[in-house]
């Protein structure tokens, strides 16, 4: 049932193609779409550059989540550590990151570290604030709990606050990560000269739409297999969780 | 023999819903009769099925088999009123708006409903709160607007879901003498689910007991207690006889139904 | 000393500090001043730029786009959203669309839509409305369908039916999560218009900020950057004040 509609979509888009209802330069039939997509993976440099943005992808995660989830956890923990950092990441989490992109050519250049490093700030900010909101809004009761328990310090952050703070880490980790795609494939778009985002640029210029769709495609899939794939990554590791969300 | 026509009458009122993998039979067969200025009371232990019953005689819920009929003597109002567990107030009206909701719906004009409102927060002492907004007010008080919505409707019959289940006790004691008060003064025909015998003894005139799932009718309690009735019923010699009678019945569906819970082997097993 | 004189203090302190700390180290090399120019000197330039004219200019224009962008997809999207969370049918229809849809970043739609409507205004309107209007209808469907099924019971029972309990129960029901839709997508439109000015458009911040880049005047960027990050900040928290004032029943739960 979750396929018919858009195996329905596709089927009107092939005939409407064929017939020369929709222009077929720039709107390819879907089947030579899959043909090519096909064959550019098998024979040409698509696989190559899925795996340099996937690479990209990789990095930016891990330069934001790193940083990212500590600092959510000591700003949550720690009242002038969050007075102090909030301004900042008040002030930054609303600006486009893509905004942050020539100042960071400026600083390193017109490659890689530029490129994930724009990736990772995408993800960073939203991960530090689910890190804290997860903090701040567990269960005052747990704690409770824990100290009446005899739970201090380490320990009670080790059995206590972190289990209680994990789903709201982890879901800020899938949308950070969903973030970090978006931005890394828009920066490939305007900047790079490998990775996804840019064959659907080069594409799109030399008007080689079958390719470019087939990229397009590829992206989407690699978006929809990351999101999927995160939740019910998160399902099953924080198996006591309700429901990990929409979104 | 009885010659006034009943105000409610349940014919063989049976109720499936599809479970989990195998249907389950909610309600087996439920007969009963509601006289006109009645106070009915419905026990029976969790899953028995009371809720459901208060939904068929509501409309809310069509039963599979069986019928439902309410004898209309005022045309034009409606037939039940629901006051539900936890309130089901909409959040985004003012208290005021919750009362007349049901009015609106039915195309009350704006002065009469206002009017009609405010004479029922009044009876529930909550006329002072009329602006303000659900999460603004405690517990009992949104249960107070609950029973200020449906007595807003004038219904034929007053039907109330464990109104009072999810209030603290003292709320819940308070709550009980002011039913009583706003009953008598009403006289309205009442139809009340609740878990609490104590409660059902105090409000009721009748008290009918279901069975574990599947919910039938296990027995009718009348309960004479006398009327007008206060909270010091409660210390009465009659009121702990039948306490004491009903609660038996009751407490071997409660095990019956924690039985079934199990899966077969629980306290009852242990108990014999 | 007094809590809230420590608390606001560390806030105000502390960005006032990074900035003089910044002032001093531009001036005297410790950073290098042609990368992170003084912060007088930027404020001194900006200044410059509001009375040419050429800020002004620009961030009108941007704005432009996105009222635009936005009055689409908050009307589609919310129509959208809310009859996908009252009908399970168009739901389930709808949804793997979306689910494959919406990961995707705007500004890939650019060549699609290049393809449908001639390039100009048009073009980067509707790729910056793209994804506002996938946020917008998904958060609007979630309100819909988040609505406690005890009170939509209730106000069945108290007569609405309908076209009446669509307007009395699911809309009131979702608006909050349509407001946060709302003002999800307002900021997904700057974050996409910055995006696809820098592409495609010959004004706009994002074509400023870019084109500054290019001929390496790094104090309009830094002009340019400014206006954006505030641009941003008043989209976002402005709504959420206007939120309160519109929805007075809604108790907030830590949001951002």
């Amino acid at each position: 049932m979750a396929v018919a509609t858009p195996l329905a979509l596709l089927a009107l888009w092939e005939v409407a193609a064929r017939l020369a209802l929709l222009s077929p330069q720039y709107f390819p039939p879907p089947t030579a779409i899959a043909a090519g997509l096909a064959e550019s993976l098998v024979a040409g440099d698509l696989g190559e550059h899925l795996a340099i943005t996937v690479a990209r992808l990789a990095m930016a995660f891990v330069v934001a989540a790193v940083p990212g989830v500590p600092l959510g956890l000591v700003m949550g923990l720690a009242r002038p550590v969050r007075q102090a950092v909030d301004p900042y990441i008040a002030f930054l989490f609303p600006v486009p990151k893509i905004a942050m992109l020539p100042f960071l050519l400026i600083l390193l250049g017109v490659g890689e570290p530029a490129f994930v490093l724009t990736g990772a700030l995408s993800a960073f900010f939203q991960i530090v604030i689910s890190t804290l909101a997860g903090v701040q809004t567990m269960d005052p009761r747990l704690l409770e709990v824990g100290e009446n328990y005899g739970a201090r310090g380490a320990r009670l952050f080790r059995a206590i606050i972190l289990p209680a703070a994990l789903p709201a880490i982890f879901t800020g980790l899938r949308l950070g990560l969903g973030l970090a795609l978006v931005a890394v494939v828009a920066v490939e778009f305007i900047a790079a000269k490998s990775g996804l985002g840019h064959l659907v640029y080069r594409h799109w210029q030399m008007l080689g739409t079958v390719d470019m769709y087939g990229a397009f495609a590829l992206v989407g899939a690699l978006g929809l297999a990351l999101t999927r794939g995160l939740r019910a990554l998160q399902s099953r590791m924080l198996t006591w969780q309700e429901d990990p969300g929409r979104l | 023999m009885e010659t006034s026509p009943s105000k409610v009458v349940v014919r063989d009122v049976g109720v499936t819903f599809p479970g989990h993998g195998r249907t389950v039979v909610a309600l087996d067969g439920i007969s009963l009769d509601v006289a006109p200025g009645e106070f009915l009371c419905v026990v029976g232990p969790s899953g028995s099925g009371k809720s459901t019953l208060l939904r068929v005689v509501a409309g809310l819920v069509r039963p599979d088999r069986g019928q439902v009929r309410i004898a209309a003597d005022r045309p034009g109002t409606p037939a039940t009123a629901m006051v539900f567990q936890e309130h089901a107030l909409l959040p985004w009206r003012t208290v005021l708006d919750n009362v007349t909701f049901g009015l609106e719906n039915r195309g009350v004009g704006r002065a009469e409903r206002e009017a009609r409102a405010r004479e029922m927060l009044a009876m529930v002492g909550l006329t002072r709160f009329a602006r303000l907004y659900p999460h603004q007010l405690s517990g009992g008080m949104k249960q107070r607007v609950g029973i200020a919505r449906a007595l807003a409707n004038d219904p034929e019959v007053l039907l109330m879901d464990e109104p009072l289940a999810s209030l603290d006790a003292q709320t819940r004691t308070i709550m009980q003498e002011e039913l009583l008060r706003i009953w008598a003064t009403l006289g309205k025909t009442v139809v009340y689910v609740t878990h609490s015998l104590e409660e059902a003894l105090l409000l009721g005139d009748r008290i009918v007991l279901l069975t574990a799932r599947p919910g039938r009718v296990s027995q009718v309690f009348p309960v004479e207690l006398g009327r007008p009735r206060g909270l010091e019923v409660r210390g009465s010699p009659a009121y702990g006889v039948l306490l004491e009678k009903i609660w038996s019945e009751l407490r071997e569906e409660v095990l019956r139904a924690m039985d079934e819970d199990r899966g077969g082997a629980g306290p009852r097993a242990a108990s014999t | 000393m007094p809590r809230w004189l420590t608390d606001h203090g560390i806030a105000v302190v502390s960005p006032v500090l990074l900035v003089a700390g910044w002032e001093w180290a531009s001036a005297t090399g410790v950073l290098r001043e042609a990368l992170f120019p003084r912060p007088t000197t930027v404020a001194r330039h900006l200044g410059q730029l509001v009375t040419d004219g050429t800020l002004e200019r620009h961030t009108a224009t941007t704005l432009v786009r996105i009222a635009w962008a936005f009055a689409v997809s908050a009307v589609l999207g919310v129509a959208t959203g809310l009859a996908m969370g009252s009908w399970r049918r168009l739901r389930e229809a709808l949804d793997p669309v979306f689910a494959v849809v919406y990961p995707i970043p705007s500004v890939l739609f650019l060549p699609l839509v290049s393809f449908l409507v001639p390039a100009g205004e048009v073009a980067v309107v509707i790729t910056t409305a793209v994804t506002s209007f996938f946020l917008v209808a998904l958060t609007t469907m979630h309100g819909v369908r988040q609505i406690d099924p005890l009170v939509v019971e209730a106000a069945t029972h108290y007569g609405a039916r309908g076209w009446r309990l669509f307007t009395a129960v699911l809309l009131p029901g979702a608006l909050p999560s349509v407001f946060t839709g709302l003002r999800l997508g307002l900021g997904y439109a700057l974050i996409v218009v910055i995006a696809v000015e820098i592409v495609a458009a010959g004004r706009g911040l994002g074509a400023f900020l870019w084109l500054s880049w290019q001929v390496l005047k790094v104090e309009d960027m830094y002009a340019a950057f400014l206006v954006v990050a505030v641009l941003g900040a008043a989209l976002s928290y402005g709504l959420a004040a206007l939120r309160a004032r519109l929805l007075p029943w809604v108790q907030d739960v830590a949001e951002r």
